[in-house]
């Protein structure tokens, strides 16, 4: 059992399940029960695989847990211990609460990993309706390779790219009134996190005060009545904690905005090629910079004004990580601007200058395949059967002489054509899985190819066979699953012959 | 594409050609031959530039002894580095063309701080500490005084300069600023000053404004510029202010403390020479005795005392015996500059003309008209005289100096005002005396008159009859030419109501109106949602900008607005805008998309381009006059409806629309790309306002844009943005109807804003060309 290795979080006595005593154990990854006496396992199950759990009312005479699986499913723990059995179930829920939301968290990914792909793939969702609806194949052999294909890819986008923030997340956390003179924040872990990677003073400031000079929720109430939240409140006392993260973000603006920007196109100082002199010029009432002429609105109304740009810029920093990552971002015109850092200038320029639609189209260019040896490339084969496929397939070939006279889409109607789309691409699919099993070196293979071909028989049946009685019904002379059933047969060939060897190695 | 326009060979560096860019060089051709000027309109992304340089190249090499020279101006250092980029294309066709070298000399020219390649003085952040240190290594004394003192720093590139680069002529070619820095490290002379050097004899000169119209410059870079040369003002919508700003002068009390501690400074120093060098003092008194019109050996660097009066109005007399000697002449100042602080020692605004002054300063303290006009080259003399190093201290007093000079030149076309206090602040003292140049026609009048072509253009001079008349010149061109397009990619639409049916207006009455700001605010809040990537959006003014922002905020309707787009911000701080500027594009690369709120008639409405997804949408929020309370602007409109017969709400109108059209024309540069335009104020579409766009955007203005709602306005920008979205490829797979209309591939757009030599050369294209320029 693998149990061995796996950590026991908790371990309850005298719990019941099936009206049978035995042991809760609580482990790393999953929740198992085992009868007394026994050392195995009668009930396990992955966290992942729990939607929920349910507890008796308080009242009741039975202490119980109910464990809601995703299938459906569910199983009943009763907690039997007279004098602790409310401690023991409370416990082994305060733990699973703890728990569960973490697996959750991975297993919902993957749903809606799942969900998403669905959503976005036409096809995809239809090869689904009819191969796992249908209960041609299973859901899990029909993910089997479509997720591990996008695993790869996934796991590698997983760990590096990160979500965006919202720009209006503060927007996000509406105040209401409680309607005793206060106002009430809601306040998400989402929307914290947020604020931690938009503003890092804060989090700096939370990481320094939480929890030994304050708690969490005297921290957020502070934040939130803090100037610093409320940008267009002029800063007033000293007290306040976040008077500092003002500063450090003006620091920031400021170090930022001396460093100019990289863009001379932008760069609205280096613009003007020869300011005025101070005192010439007809408007130049030399901008009193002096904040006691300001009023006290219009120090608020710039502040608001620094704090959107501010705001934005690091949300922009925020989603665009790391240095390095902004570059995937910039479009062919900015890239020329981060390779060639010296000769920035005169890359725009030249990207500015040109007019393309005054040049004469060259013709897309096109990349040929240059196969320097095509026999060896040629002469395996399978790839032979190939190339006699696609001659085959070809105008004049074998396959398409049915279909050479006519074209399919003048002589049947839309829904069969249709429906044949569809029988196509779930047969394919289905041929696909068959034929991936091959070369045959595994005992999982083995079982798989198997089953494969029992699934191509089921589908002949199930689909191919009314389809074909419902085209003969109405078209009796054209042969539209012709194709289709050759694949099939070619594939059966191959089981059968894969199968007489085996068979002949076995004797 | 080689072309014959009216005889004359040109070459194109392009396979296709506009039509509108045909009929643009048509008409300059006919502008040189009648060796006149010309006032023509264009939208930019048609190419004007490229137009402009191949015709007048074409015209320099077949003509030589009518055209020497082409003097292109441009407003900032980007446009001229692209300019001269342009240039390259066009001289590298000519040579792949006709197989041989060209022996044409361009060059583009900026300030020191584009151009020094001292390994200090060029890290040194601003123009004016550069131009400064550069001077205090420079200065013809200083390098006198190193003859005496070799150990004095210097600066080994402009040594080498002087001593080697003047025998040999910058090789032909095109020289960017960059070029110029690296032949000039190469060399090892200074690009500056082998730039400066090298105009004299160039066949093509591109730099700024400043360099022809600023007087105090012109008359030492500009001033031996050959009188056959076409001079090219290009984004020229603005010029009458660039006249203006480079003839007026503000007065503060901090100019006057500071000129105050510059007259000390020069006492003193003059007591100091008098025991040590009397001789130089008597020199210099002779020399002014003989006049002015000293020999200019070694004196191109002491650029910071020129005259700010007009090269030709140079004075040609004797400095007058009154300011003659060092210490009269200080003593002089002293007295002109307690007559200004007690002028400033006002509580009520005044405003008089320049005579009214001099009579005033000649009854008051007895200082006459005629030491006040020699002023300027009095001080030069004596700074020069004094040799002190570092110059710009004495930016003060040489400011005092040039405004004594000025008001006693001229008596017409200014204005002093002195206020007492700002507006805003009328409890706080802050005298400012205003000489303000009401004028344009003043600055640019002898670049009209000195050089045989002048060329005005710009994506936006309608109505075009008014440049005219407020530079006081006579055009032998004045032509606009529409944009032809095969898709029609601008949409301008004029909102003038709210879904609630207010008027949208930022009338100066009911622009603090709550439901004007909300409509307002709704307007960027649902075009948030439907426009891609960035959004550029206008007001008139920042201090409005600054209130509806605030009130929007607490509105929340910017929190909405960001569940949208990121927002950016402009301030009145530039480098804090080019960050901001700078996100904003990082935010529209990576697809996240953004808004821009800017400020009409700031930088950003210059002098920033929102190419294809940086701007998708414009939105000009309100009419955006000029602040109309201000007593200088009241002045030089009362001089206009006095000297040129226009109308104060004509000028006004026609400034603020050539400002929208700024503005909005800020999101379409060319052919390929598309924008909306969207007018947010109802009295866009009235006929005197709308009659002032350029004609290019007022094709597009149907009556059905006229005075919608915002739910019509986003309906209509949805299907304009629908239509737009198709890619070429997309089309090409559309039904044919679809094909005509959207498509941008090339085979549809020739033979229809795109054209081969061939289809150039038919008759009835030449007809249809014709009617693309539109005589004003």
């Amino acid at each position: 059992m693998a149990a061995l290795s796996e950590e026991v979080l908790l371990v309850v006595k005298r719990v019941r399940q099936r009206k049978q005593d035995g042991t809760l154990y609580l482990m790393a990854e999953r929740i198992a029960w085992g009868p007394e006496g026994k050392d195995r396992f009668t009930v396990s199950h992955l966290y992942a695989d729990i939607r929920c759990q349910k507890i008796s009312p308080d009242g009741k005479a039975k202490i119980q847990l109910q464990l809601v699986l995703h299938t459906g499913e569910s199983t009943n723990l009763h907690f039997s211990n007279e004098s602790t059995a409310l401690k023991d179930r409370d416990a082994a829920k305060d733990l699973l609460q703890q728990l569960l939301p973490k697996f959750k968290k991975r297993a919902n990914k993957e749903l809606e990993e799942k969900n998403r792909m669905l959503q976005e793939d036409p096809v995809l969702f239809q090869l689904y309706k009819d191969l796992v609806v249908c209960q041609v194949i299973s859901a899990e052999e029909f993910w089997a390779n479509r997720l591990s294909i996008n695993n790869v890819d996934h796991s590698l986008s997983n760990n590096k790219q990160e979500v965006g923030i919202s720009a209006a997340f503060l927007a996000d956390i509406r105040p209401q009134t409680d309607g005793c003179n206060g106002l009430r924040y809601n306040l998400t872990s989402d929307i914290i996190e947020s604020i931690f990677r938009t503003y890092p003073a804060v989090k700096q400031k939370y990481g320094e005060n939480v929890p030994h000079n304050m708690t969490e929720k005297e921290f957020w109430t502070r934040f939130f009545q803090s100037h610093y939240f409320h940008r267009d409140r002029i800063n007033t006392g000293l007290q306040d904690i976040f008077s500092e993260c003002a500063k450090q973000d003006e620091k920031g603006l400021k170090s930022m905005v001396f460093q100019g920007v990289k863009n001379p196109m932008v760069d609205l100082l280096s613009l003007e090629d020869k300011s005025l002199d101070e005192g010439y010029g007809s408007n130049s009432t030399a901008p009193s910079t002096s904040n006691t002429n300001k009023t006290v609105k219009e120090n608020s109304n710039s502040a608001i004004i620094k704090r959107f740009n501010h705001h934005s810029t690091m949300v922009l920093a925020a989603g665009s990580g790391k240095k390095a990552q902004t570059v995937c971002f910039l479009s062919k015109r900015s890239w020329h601007f981060v390779i060639k850092c010296c000769g920035v200038f005169q890359v725009k320029i030249q990207d500015v200058i040109e007019y393309e639609d005054l040049h004469r189209e060259n013709g897309k260019k096109t990349v040929a395949l240059n196969l320097k040896k095509s026999d060896s490339v040629l002469s395996g084969s399978a790839l032979c059967t190939a190339s006699c496929a696609i001659a085959a397939l070809s105008p004049g070939g074998v396959l398409m002489q049915a279909l050479a006279q006519q074209a399919i889409n003048q002589m049947v109607p839309n829904d069969v054509q249709g429906e044949l789309k569809h029988l196509y691409t779930a047969a394919g699919e289905l041929l696909r899985h068959f034929w991936s099993c091959f070369p045959v070196n595994t005992l999982f293979l083995e079982e798989k190819v198997v089953k494969m071909r029992s699934n191509l028989e089921r589908f002949q049946m199930t689909k191919l066979r009314p389809f074909q009685e419902k085209v003969q019904r109405q078209y009796l002379s054209t042969n539209l699953t012709g194709h289709l059933e050759d694949m099939f047969q070619m594939a059966y060939n191959k089981f059968h012959a894969w199968q007489t060897r085996r068979m002949m190695r076995k004797t | 594409m080689k072309l014959n326009i009216e005889g004359l060979l040109v070459y194109f560096p392009y396979d296709y050609i506009y039509p509108e860019q045909y009929s643009y060089m048509l008409e300059l051709k006919r502008t040189l031959d009648a060796k006149g000027h010309g006032v023509l309109e264009m939208p930019s992304g048609t190419g004007k530039t490229i137009s402009l340089l191949s015709l007048i190249v074409a015209y320099q090499r077949e003509y030589p002894l009518e055209v020497t020279k082409l003097i292109y101006c441009s407003r900032t250092v980007p446009e001229i580095e692209k300019v001269v980029e342009e240039l390259r294309k066009l001289m590298e066709f000519y040579s792949k063309e006709t197989g041989e070298k060209n022996n044409i000399l361009a060059l583009a020219l900026s300030s020191r701080k584009n151009l020094c390649v001292h390994p200090e003085v060029s890290s040194l952040r601003f123009g004016k500490e550069v131009d400064g240190k550069c001077h205090s290594l420079t200065a013809s004394y200083i390098r006198a005084q190193r003859h005496s003192n070799p150990s004095l720093p210097s600066c080994r590139f402009y040594e080498e300069f002087d001593a080697m680069g003047k025998q040999v002529p910058l090789p032909a070619g095109v020289y960017n600023l960059d070029d110029l820095k690296d032949f000039g490290r190469r060399k090892g002379w200074c690009p500056y000053y082998l730039a400066r050097y090298s105009i004299l004899h160039a066949n093509i000169i591109v730099y700024s404004y400043h360099y022809l119209l600023d007087p105090k410059i012109a008359d030492l870079v500009s001033k031996e510029l050959s009188k056959k040369s076409v001079v090219v003002f290009d984004e020229a919508h603005n010029i009458d202010n660039v006249c203006i700003d480079s003839m007026s002068v503000n007065i503060t009390r901090r100019t006057l403390d500071r000129s105050q501690a510059n007259v000390e400074t020069l006492q003193n120093t003059i007591l100091k020479i008098k025991e040590t060098d009397a001789a130089k003092l008597k020199e210099e008194y002779r020399r002014l005795v003989e006049g002015l019109k000293e020999a200019n050996v070694a004196r191109e660097t002491d650029i910071y005392m020129s005259n700010p009066v007009l090269p030709d109005e140079i004075l040609q007399e004797a400095v007058p015996g009154s300011i003659r000697t060092a210490e009269h002449f200080v003593g002089f100042m002293k007295r002109f500059l307690e007559y200004l602080k007690a002028r400033l020692r006002i509580h009520h605004v005044v405003q008089e003309s320049a005579p009214q002054f001099l009579k005033d300063i000649f009854e008051k303290v007895c200082i006459d008209r005629k030491p006040l006009r020699f002023c300027a080259e009095r001080l030069r003399s004596l700074l020069r005289t004094l040799e002190i190093a570092d110059i710009a201290d004495f930016s003060a007093i040489t400011l005092i100096s040039n405004f004594a000079t000025l008001v006693s030149t001229y008596s017409k076309g200014f204005t002093i005002i002195i206020e007492p206090f700002e507006d805003r602040t009328p409890t706080i003292a802050n005298p400012v005396l205003h000489f303000s140049c009401m004028d344009p026609s003043i600055a640019i009048k002898p670049v009209f008159e000195r050089f045989q072509s002048v060329i005005i253009t710009s994506g936006t001079l309608s109505p075009l009859d008014i440049y005219p008349r407020i530079l006081d010149f006579r055009p032998v061109t004045v032509a606009s030419f529409t944009m032809t397009l095969a898709r029609t990619c601008l949409c301008p639409l004029v909102v003038g109501r709210g879904n609630d049916q207010v008027a949208m207006t930022s009338k100066f009455e009911t622009r603090e109106d709550f439901a004007v700001i909300r409509n307002y605010g709704n307007l960027l809040l649902e075009m948030s949602a439907i426009v891609p990537d960035g959004i550029v959006a206008f007001f008139t003014s920042y201090t409005y900008m600054e209130n509806i922002v605030a009130s929007w905020y607490e509105q929340g309707i910017l929190e909405n607005v960001q569940r949208n787009k990121l927002i950016f911000i402009e301030t009145p701080d530039a480098a804090e805008t080019s960050m901001a500027l700078e996100k904003y594009q990082e935010a529209c690369e990576n697809g996240r998309g953004a808004i821009l709120l800017s400020v009409a008639r700031g930088k950003v409405s210059e002098g920033i381009d929102f190419v294809h997804h940086f701007g998708r949408a414009v939105i000009m929020f309100g009419v955006p006059y000029v602040y109309t309370q201000s007593r200088i602007l009241k002045a030089r409109l009362e001089y206009l409806r006095d000297q040129f017969q226009i109308r104060e709400n004509d000028f006004l109108t026609f400034d603020a629309m050539r400002h929208a059209a700024q503005c909005v024309g800020r999101a379409i540069r060319g052919k390929t790309d598309y924008g909306l335009m969207i007018f947010a104020d109802k009295r866009y579409a009235r006929a005197d306002k709308r009659g002032k766009l350029p004609r290019w955007i007022q094709e597009h203005l149907t009556d059905g844009s006229l005075n919608l709602t915002i739910d019509e306005t986003v309906q209509l920008s949805k299907h304009f943005l629908r239509q737009m979205a198709h890619s070429i490829h997309d089309i090409s797979n559309c039904n044919v109807q679809c094909f005509c209309q959207l498509n941008l591939s090339q085979e549809d757009q020739l033979g229809l804003s795109l054209l081969t030599l061939e289809q150039l050369q038919s008759e009835d294209m030449l007809q249809k060309i014709a009617q693309i320029a539109h005589q004003a």
